[in-house]
């Protein structure tokens, strides 16, 4: 347990001393920033685009924006953006330990692998939720300014699923980090599954009763739908703690 | 007393390779203790093992009387540990290194602090502010020595400590590892001879995954490998060459100039006999010397034509 801390602690440390501190939550900082903006600008664009093309007699109908029109966006690109940049910067948190050579030094102390999984994990989900968090803000401030300070409990409630996604997505990060052994085939089996998972998202049992129901929920959610978000969130909250524990599991049977 | 390792019939298989098979030692507790091998013979992957980071496929390792592959978490409390290529957080400085070493050991406070600042300054280190992805593969490895001992651990496992230091760098490292004497059970890996006459008491030779000889150095020099007895005389040096490689207790003679340098069986009859052979041609005696086997001549003995 002592060992998992001072572990856990270096983590977080790494975090902040390396690339990985501005990634993530400069991203999230992007677009809470630019989401309500574009969301705002979009039609003008569009009309200028119609203008521009030459086709004179085209007729674009768009209504005017709205704050729900701001935080559409913001969950559009954290979904289809920043999700694959969290994949991406997470696959080699183990694989990249092995190949640097790192974890062979650190695993003969006394802290377990089990441990490094798990400190890896935890610092990860730390730098997200700080990010989501950031993110979040500045996307409500931003379309109070532009737009009105609305629906913040719905885009509140967005952001915490997409939140519990991205959390999923790290925990299985870590295991197919351990799995696969190489940061380059992890992220690629990484994005794989996430295609898999939008796929399934179509599928109304899917979507009713696993992980994959996150996709969009959050967008009914700011668009007034009621929905209902307890399965696929307790199916993510127990895919991710399962892929947590093979992730440990293979990795306390690997040779180093 | 318990001894700091033990290694049973050790045996590990990848796929058709037999990295060790049957490997069998015991290192005293106190020992500084050298293994000594060809590249390949299979160092590398005992230190693996005994340091958890691989399974054997039969046989048993323990360390100190406990298993090393089921008792990993006690094992590492009692180990420091260098490995051949030592990895490092790149975005780390070496004291920085040190305090998350020792704390993974539990070493805090005071203690921690004066343990980094002396092994900062015993491996040349002190006063170095760059970040360790800056440094010198021989800065890497005296860091590496430094880190492995940051828990005053009660064995030292290196990995070929000194194969990618200078000899300045080689020589920090060995006066480390003898200053250890008594204190701390030194096992070290190693096919460089001279580090292991310099430093070790015992030493095993490890060839083809197979513990070949085990025993302590001065043993290990008087045993298999011819004594050699070195002849210079002032003329006829060819006839009095012919004359001793005929002789019974001579081996391979081999004469450059008036040096004759000849394998020897019996060294009370060649002290007999050399100067009555010499006398007999009626040439002129300069010396006679008996040269002690090195441990090079053992080890080529006993790895043969691998090392």
């Amino acid at each position: 347990m002592h060992g998992f801390a001072v572990f856990l602690g270096k983590e977080m440390r790494e975090i902040v001393s390396t690339w990985r501190i501005w990634v993530l939550p400069l991203l999230m900082v992007f677009i809470g920033v630019t989401s309500p903006v574009i969301a705002l600008i979009t039609p003008d664009l569009l009309s200028s685009l119609a203008t521009s093309s030459g086709q004179s007699g085209l007729v674009i109908q768009i209504p005017d924006p709205v704050t729900a029109d701001a935080y559409l966006q913001f969950t559009k690109n954290a979904t289809q953006i920043v999700l694959i940049a969290v994949i991406i910067s997470v696959a080699g948190m183990i694989a990249a330990e092995r190949r640097q050579g790192t974890a062979a030094l650190v695993l003969t102390k006394p802290v377990s692998r089990t441990g490094m999984v798990v400190a890896k994990v935890l610092s990860n989900w730390v730098l997200l939720l700080g990010a989501t968090v950031a993110g979040t803000l500045l996307c409500v401030g931003v379309t109070a300014l532009v737009f009105d300070a609305t629906l913040i409990t719905e885009f509140a409630s967005a952001a915490a699923l997409w939140f519990a996604l991205a959390a999923l997505f790290v925990a299985l990060m870590a295991l197919l980090s351990v799995a696969i052994g190489s940061q380059g085939g992890a992220a690629g089996a990484g994005v794989a599954l996430y295609l898999v998972l939008s796929i399934l998202s179509a599928w109304g049992p899917a979507r009713a009763y696993s992980p994959a129901g996150l996709l969009g929920a959050g967008d009914r959610i700011i668009a007034g739908q009621t929905v209902d978000v307890l399965w696929p969130t307790l199916s993510a909250v127990a895919l991710a703690v399962l892929a947590v524990a093979a992730a440990s599991w293979l990795f306390e049977r690997q040779e180093l | 007393m318990t001894s700091a390792i033990e290694l049973i019939a050790l045996t590990k298989v990848y796929g058709d390779t037999r990295a060790l098979d049957g490997a069998t030692l015991t290192v005293p507790a106190g020992a500084v203790y050298g293994f000594l091998g060809p590249n390949g013979a299979g160092k590398t992957t005992t230190l693996r093992i005994l340091a958890g980071l691989a399974r054997p496929t039969s046989g048993e390792a323990r360390v100190f009387g406990r298993d090393a592959v089921k008792a990993t978490t006690a094992v590492r409390a009692d180990i420091g540990f260098l490995p051949d290529v030592p990895g490092y957080y790149h975005w780390m400085t070496a004291d920085g290194f040190l305090r998350f070493a020792g704390r993974l050991f539990g070493v805090d406070g005071p203690v921690l602090e004066q343990r980094v600042a002396s092994l900062l300054d015993l491996s040349g280190l002190k006063g170095v502010t760059t970040k360790i992805g800056g440094y010198s593969r021989g800065m890497k490895q005296r860091l590496g020595v430094a880190q492995a001992l940051i828990s005053a651990p009660k064995l030292l496992m290196l990995d070929e400590p000194t194969s990618a230091l200078d000899p300045m760098g080689r020589k920090d490292v060995l006066d480390m590892i003898s200053a250890l004497r008594g204190r701390t059970t030194v096992f070290f890996s190693t096919h460089i001879l001279s580090d292991v006459e310099r430093v070790c008491d015992t030493v095993a030779v490890l060839h083809d995954g197979r513990v070949v000889r085990e025993a302590p150095i001065a043993d290990l020099k008087h045993s298999g490998a011819a004594t050699r007895v070195l002849v210079e005389i002032a003329d006829r040096p060819a006839e009095v060459a012919s004359l001793l490689a005929e002789e019974p207790w001579t081996g391979e003679c081999v004469r450059e100039g008036r040096t004759i340098t000849c394998a020897i069986e019996d060294v009370e009859s060649a002290r007999r006999r050399i100067p009555q052979v010499v006398a007999g041609l009626e040439a002129s005696l300069v010396r006679v010397e008996e040269l002690e086997p090195t441990l090079e001549d053992v080890f080529v003995e006993l790895v043969g034509g691998d090392a």
